[in-house]
């Protein structure tokens, strides 16, 4: 008992010396920034970085932290922006949103800190947006996809908003798989699945497609969708739109589908990243969903580029496509301080972010005035069991 | 497909979600019958009968044994965690407490069976093996889902099992003895405690039953997976009458009839103004419903207070 409370308190001690040395060094940078204003940014430009590295989200925050530091390593190898070097300030909100509010107000509190990357989750993001606009410090969410948060002030994000994947699946229905009696299922208890569900419905009439049937669950972790599936097939769809989770659409709705006898399309959006399959291969055939990024993805020579310096980097390990929107973020910051002008203030940066046009390893877009890309987006087909890179869609001209 | 056929599809995608509930519903009411307890922590029993399930198949599929073989080790380790649940948490806090404490001490027991498992196997969602693969019945249009078919049997044969084993054996006269009245049995020679620890082993063992049929349907596990399943099955005991075996039947086909048909026609039925994410709202209104008209379930026996 003595002994652990013994070795609690030394590693505690030792944490908080730690801590504090901590504290000391970036107090020290700051207190050159404070002293002599020109001389002190002279050599360095900090950014500040907030993800989830604890917690049940850890492995998209860690995945993020990589594509930062894989992105800044690669700009300071090659000079730096402007001739001055980026240094990372990395912190956790352990996925929670009073930690990422905490992260940020220190940060902006910082005067050396010039942007901030993250946070990674869309709760987290959604609690920093207000404080990002007060503070007039920018920054940009590789990952944040919720429709909800208030983007456009001085959040932007890299990836498509939710809703906009039910767009771009009416467009790909419409204009590539051709067809046109469509249906879609959704969760109305669920923000996400109904965001996108709706959007579908929307966007299908626009581009001209038929909307035979339009079904809802209560929520969207249900086990039987049979009911809804049978009068989706009684309709005569060829193409289902139906935006769950991994969890949902593998086991239950897609064999559901095909035990009915339903034939045709299945298209979902990127909660279908790792579907959990059961049973035959066969029937996720004809099996398609939206996502950010593939590593077969042959239309964008950025891609092949981004894997390769990632894995000589990481031990040869496959990145992911929260390492690629990191990347992509911290690609656009430098786009924006480059615009931005010579030793630009955290405004003229915002400034420059806003509207963007930008080309990256997750496609080419232009930020909408609300803070969010009209981008391509990529379609993944499902082959015996496999997501493999179907095509590109680009975003509508309008 | 004419209207006709899709009604007859709906009845059998309601039989086959009711004969899980059903399942599930018969060891709420097994227990309850017997001890006057609402074991909360059924549910996780399923999912516990799940797990088993999801790691025996492989090990009894290496061995040359069909895949359906596994309900026997779930079977054991169910009935097991049921015994062990009884003897180590019920029944010394109903020796000491009264039914509230007892009831908290399910809910306990239910909280710390998932997050257990899922300390022992992550939070993350597992997918099931195949089972047994019976083909599509087809008779003209209509299409039954060889799933379908498995559940609805099962089901239907477990039922009228259980009810003539409580009826026929002495075993379950003494159950219906203990659950009349402890005391006179206990004078009448009955092993009160014996008689306890058995109805918790078969209706623990039957949530392993409700495990197989449950993944043939749905193959898929997670910690959480019992709860609201478990929620259903006992909105499904009581409204058939809990305590009563026909009526875990009744209920639990009913609540998933009542579903089915909500999910099917509501929509066409209010012209869209009540869509069919309405419907577990529908299936817990008519719960309140029925208890406002027969408080003791349709199957339950008006309740005389024992003195």
């Amino acid at each position: 008992m003595n002994a652990t409370f013994f070795g609690k308190a030394t590693a505690i001690a030792a944490a908080a010396t730690m801590m504090m040395s901590m504290a000391a060094c970036s107090g020290g940078s700051m207190d050159d920034s404070g002293s002599s204003a020109g001389a002190a940014s002279g050599n360095t430009i900090t950014l500040g970085s907030i993800t989830t590295n604890s917690g049940t989200a850890a492995a998209y925050g860690e995945a993020e932290l990589k594509g930062f530091k894989l992105a800044i390593s690669e700009i300071n190898a090659k000079g730096g922006l402007n001739g001055k070097k980026i240094k990372l300030e990395s912190m956790d909100d352990k996925g929670d949103a009073t930690e990422a509010s905490n992260a940020f107000n220190k940060l902006a509190g910082d005067n050396s800190v010039l942007a901030v990357l993250g946070p990674t989750i869309s709760s987290t993001t959604a609690a920093v947006a207000p404080l990002a606009d007060q503070s007039k410090l920018p920054a940009i969410a590789p990952a944040a996809t919720s429709d909800s948060i208030a983007t456009g002030g001085y959040l932007f994000r890299t990836c498509f908003k939710d809703s906009y994947q039910g767009e771009i699946a009416a467009k790909f229905a419409a204009e590539t798989l051709k067809v046109k009696k469509v249906a879609v299922l959704y969760g109305t208890g669920d923000p996400y699945s109904s965001g996108v569900g709706k959007a579908f419905a929307a966007a299908a009439k626009k581009n001209g497609l038929d909307v035979v049937d339009e079904e809802n669950s209560s929520s969207a972790d249900d086990t039987e969708y049979s009911s809804q599936l049978q009068k989706i097939q009684a309709s005569g769809a060829e193409f289902l739109y139906a935006p769950y989770y991994y969890s949902v659409a593998g086991p239950y709705i897609i064999p559901q589908a095909r035990a009915l006898g339903y034939k045709g399309y299945v298209m979902g959006p990127d909660g279908y990243d790792g579907l959990k399959l059961t049973g035959d291969k066969s029937q996720y055939d004809k099996v398609l969903y939206t996502t950010h990024y593939s590593p077969d993805d042959t239309s964008n020579t950025k891609v092949q580029d981004f894997i390769k310096s990632y894995k000589k980097a990481n031990n040869n390990q496959e990145p992911n496509t929260f390492t690629a929107l990191a990347y992509d973020s911290v690609y656009m910051f430098k786009q924006a301080y480059d615009k931005a002008g010579k030793n630009p203030t955290r405004e003229q940066v915002r400034n420059a972010i806003s509207g963007m046009s930008f080309s990256g390893v997750t496609g080419k877009f232009t930020l909408d005035k609300k803070g969010s890309p009209n981008k391509s987006v990529i379609v993944l087909e499902l082959k015996d069991g496999k997501p493999t890179y179907r095509t590109t869609i680009q975003p509508s001209t309008k | 497909m004419s209207g006709f056929v899709m009604f007859i599809s709906q009845i059998f995608n309601g039989l086959k979600i009711g004969s899980v509930y059903a399942l599930v519903a018969l060891g709420y009411t097994m227990v309850y019958g017997i001890i006057r307890l609402l074991n909360f922590a059924h549910g996780d029993f399923i999912m516990i009968g799940a797990y088993t399930l999801m790691l025996s198949i492989p090990a009894l599929a290496a061995m040359g044994m069909p895949a359906w073989t596994a309900v026997i080790p779930a079977t054991l380790v169910c009935a097991l965690v049921g015994v062990l649940v009884e003897r180590l948490a019920y029944k010394p806090v109903r020796e000491k407490g009264n039914s509230m404490t007892a009831l908290i001490t399910a809910i306990a027991m239910s909280l710390l069976l998932e997050n257990g498992s899922q300390a022992i196997f992550g939070a993350d969602y597992k997918t099931v093996p195949t089972i047994v693969s019976i083909p599509t019945l087809t008779i003209g249009q209509l299409k039954i889902d060889g799933a379908t078919i498995v559940s609805i049997v099962l089901g239907v044969v477990m039922m009228v099992a259980m009810q003539l084993y409580v009826k026929r054996t002495k075993q379950g006269k003494a159950m219906r003895a203990v659950s009349e009245d402890k005391e006179a049995s206990l004078l009448m020679g009955i092993n009160v405690n014996g008689t306890i620890t058995l109805t918790f082993a078969i209706g623990s063992g039957l949530a392993a039953i409700a495990a197989l049929m449950y993944c043939v349907s749905y193959p898929q596990v997670s910690p959480t997976m019992g709860m609201m399943l478990g929620l259903k099955a006992f909105v499904a005991a009581v409204l058939g009458g809990i305590g009563s075996i026909p009526g875990a039947m009744v209920g639990g086909l009913a609540i998933g009839l009542i579903e089915s048909l909500t999910k099917a026609y509501i929509g066409t039925i209010t012209g869209g103004v009540i869509t069919s994410a309405f419907s577990d709202a529908i299936v817990f209104a008519i719960l309140i419903i029925v208890l406002l008209v027969r408080p003791s379930g349709l199957m339950g026996e008006p309740e005389t207070e024992k003195v």
